[in-house]
């Protein structure tokens, strides 16, 4: 299993009626915007009550792949694990 | 040898009617729901570990992989160098859970009968399927025909429904979990027949095997293609004179019964090859377990006992989930094998038993080298019947710590593997009819032959454990948890076990 980052960030997230998903949109990370393009994987965990949302998804130009966290209950969005085009590996720990 | 009765030939005795089996297969499971998830990884040789350690066992790779030769059972440091640049990943198996429970989700959508035979494959039957009764009627200018003509028109109208179902199904996979998605369909008159034609074409495939091509599936094909025939069958088959899927087929009852399987697996082979259905049982439940590869291998016993309650924790919780007690317990050791040290007392050929104790020996392949060379020891087991109903994790504790207090560790410990078993459902326990308080009743014998004190307690521990458990479902794993277990989160990792899934959350 992974561990995952747990990095706080800051995500611009909205609701799109057609997905029928509340959706992260635009990540700020490492003083850069990255608009998001279409969620790739969704699913959530339950961590006892608290119901966690995971989103896989990859900036537009797909250069760079984030997976973020939602906590359904503080509603803070973390960053779990990320890849940068050119690299070998993804960062999850 | 006799003739055989013409209704034994392998022409007469194949399966005509009409395939209503489709086994659904999710291309290389684990990798390819990381390269849905992470663009980056797409068209990209990928392997998932349990450990990305140079040990670590590679238990899933995609298709970019496997062209290297990256398969199951590779370890990390093999697959690095048969595929240099190969990405290697640890499991995420709620995403993986979250992917079947999709996957099963699409093909609830056609058909009520559908059966998850792992993580990663599904068994659909039809035969109930109003989505099929559909598709057929849809077509009626075929149905409207009739005599002979009428015959082979349905038939034709049935293989293009169950086809164009596939394609279907191929489609709604995709919109549901991802586009780099794929399965492979293969369907059948029977399971068996539905499961090897999921094995064409793959990474896409679609195949129907029935009566009328089922020698042309056979032809050219090995026997370990074949589901089920591994190489140890296949050894039997070949001393019988048996070398290809077709052989098989064209052999005698009498020879797959009597000479090759020496069993009633012979008649079923014989049956399954035709496209018969055998594959109806389904096996109960024989035992529950879990087990865990130490990351740093000891021979510590307070370490291993550490380990030993949260292996007992999960196997409780599973038990206790199913409803379930358990009346044996059975440990398993699996030793390092770096670090071997040898004793005269376990030197004896193969199995070696000592004290009601069991040992592996491991007869190493450089020849007749020292006797002691010749049998090192690769693990520990043992297995016992207890009195007390196993259910709560504290009762799990005792009965297998008494069994780790027995093992003689002489090398580091690297697998610890815990199973209960001789599993029954929890019944009420039946309550005197006499309700005498327990200050008088000390010492007098129920009719189960238990005190009325001991039923009791065991009716506060199972309440007591099912009070954890619901504590534990409501704020999370391992919130309350035994003493013991202070500071060991995380130590014992989620995993999806191979086979059969049974208990997909825990």
């Amino acid at each position: 299993m992974r561990e995952g980052l747990h990095e706080p960030i800051s995500v611009l997230a909205g609701y799109s009626e057609k997905d029928k998903l509340f959706k992260p949109l635009i990540v700020t990370w490492g003083g850069r915007d990255y608009r998001l393009g279409k969620i790739d994987f969704y699913h959530k965990t339950k961590q006892g009550l608290v119901t966690l949302h995971h989103y896989s998804v990859s900036d537009k130009d797909e250069t760079t792949y984030f997976k973020l966290t939602l906590d359904g209950v503080n509603l803070q969005w973390t960053l779990e694990e990320y890849m940068m085009a050119g690299e070998n590996q993804p960062h999850y720990a | 040898m006799k003739p055989q009765p013409s209704f034994l030939t392998p022409q007469s005795t194949v399966n005509k009617s009409l395939p209503f089996t489709m086994h659904i297969d999710l291309n290389s499971c684990f990798a390819i729901i990381e390269q849905q998830a992470n663009r980056l990884l797409r068209n990209r040789p990928v392997g998932i570990s349990a450990y990305d350690t140079p040990r670590g066992f590679v238990v899933a790779s995609s298709y970019q992989a496997k062209a290297k030769g990256v398969k199951l059972g590779v370890n990390v440091e093999q697959a690095r160098a048969m595929c240099p640049g190969i990405v290697i990943m640890t499991p995420d198996p709620a995403k993986y859970r979250e992917a079947h429970r999709l996957f099963k989700a699409v093909l609830l959508e056609y058909s009520p009968d559908v059966i998850a035979k792992s993580i990663d494959e599904f068994v659909v039957d039809f035969s109930k399927s109003e989505a099929l009764k559909r598709r057929v009627a849809s077509s009626s200018e075929l149905v409207a025909s009739s005599g002979e003509k009428r015959e082979t028109s349905y038939q034709l109208l049935h293989h293009q429904a169950m086809l164009r179902i596939g394609r279907d199904i191929k489609k709604r996979i995709s919109e549901s979990l991802g586009e780099y998605v794929t399965v492979n369909i293969g369907i059948g008159t029977n399971k068996f027949l539905a499961k090897y034609g999921a094995g064409f074409g793959k990474p896409d495939g679609m195949t129907l095997i029935d009566h009328t091509n089922l020698r042309d599936m056979y032809k050219d094909m090995k026997l370990v293609d074949l589901p089920g025939i591994n190489a140890r069958f296949r050894a039997r088959l070949r001393i019988a004179g048996i070398y290809t899927p077709l052989d098989f087929l064209e052999a005698d009852l009498n020879t797959l019964k009597k000479q090759v399987f020496k069993s009633i697996n012979g008649y079923h082979w014989y049956m399954r090859l035709r496209g018969h259905e055998t594959d109806t049982v389904e096996f109960s439940r024989k035992s529950i377990g879990h087990q865990h590869a130490l990351s740093h291998k000891t021979t510590d016993l307070n370490e291993l006992e550490r380990l030993l309650i949260k292996l007992c924790e999960k196997t409780g919780r599973r038990l206790r989930k199913n409803n379930l007690y358990a009346q044996g317990i059975h440990l398993y050791l699996g030793f390092a094998q770096d670090s071997l040290q040898y004793t005269v007392d376990s030197l004896q050929s193969g199995y070696g038993q000592k004290d009601g104790k069991r040992f592996n020996h491991r007869v190493q392949d450089v020849g007749p080298a020292s006797f002691e060379n010749m049998h090192n020891i690769r693990s520990w087991h043992h297995g016992e019947k207890t009195i007390n109903r196993l259910y709560s994790t504290p009762d799990i504790y005792e009965a297998s710590k008494r069994l780790l207090h027995s093992a003689e560790i002489q090398n580091n410990v690297k697998l610890m593997s815990l199973t209960v078993f001789n599993l029954c459902d929890w019944d009420p326990v039946q309550l005197s009819i006499f309700d005498i308080p327990e200050s008088k009743t000390q010492g007098q014998k129920s009719r189960v032959g238990l005190v009325d004190s001991d039923i009791r307690s065991m009716d506060v521990r199972k309440r007591t454990s099912d009070a954890v458990d619901a504590i534990n479902n409501r704020y999370g794993e391992f919130v309350v948890t035994p003493a013991m277990m202070m500071d060991m989160s995380g130590t014992i990792l989620d995993r999806i076990a191979f086979g059969q899934i049974r208990d997909m959350e825990l």
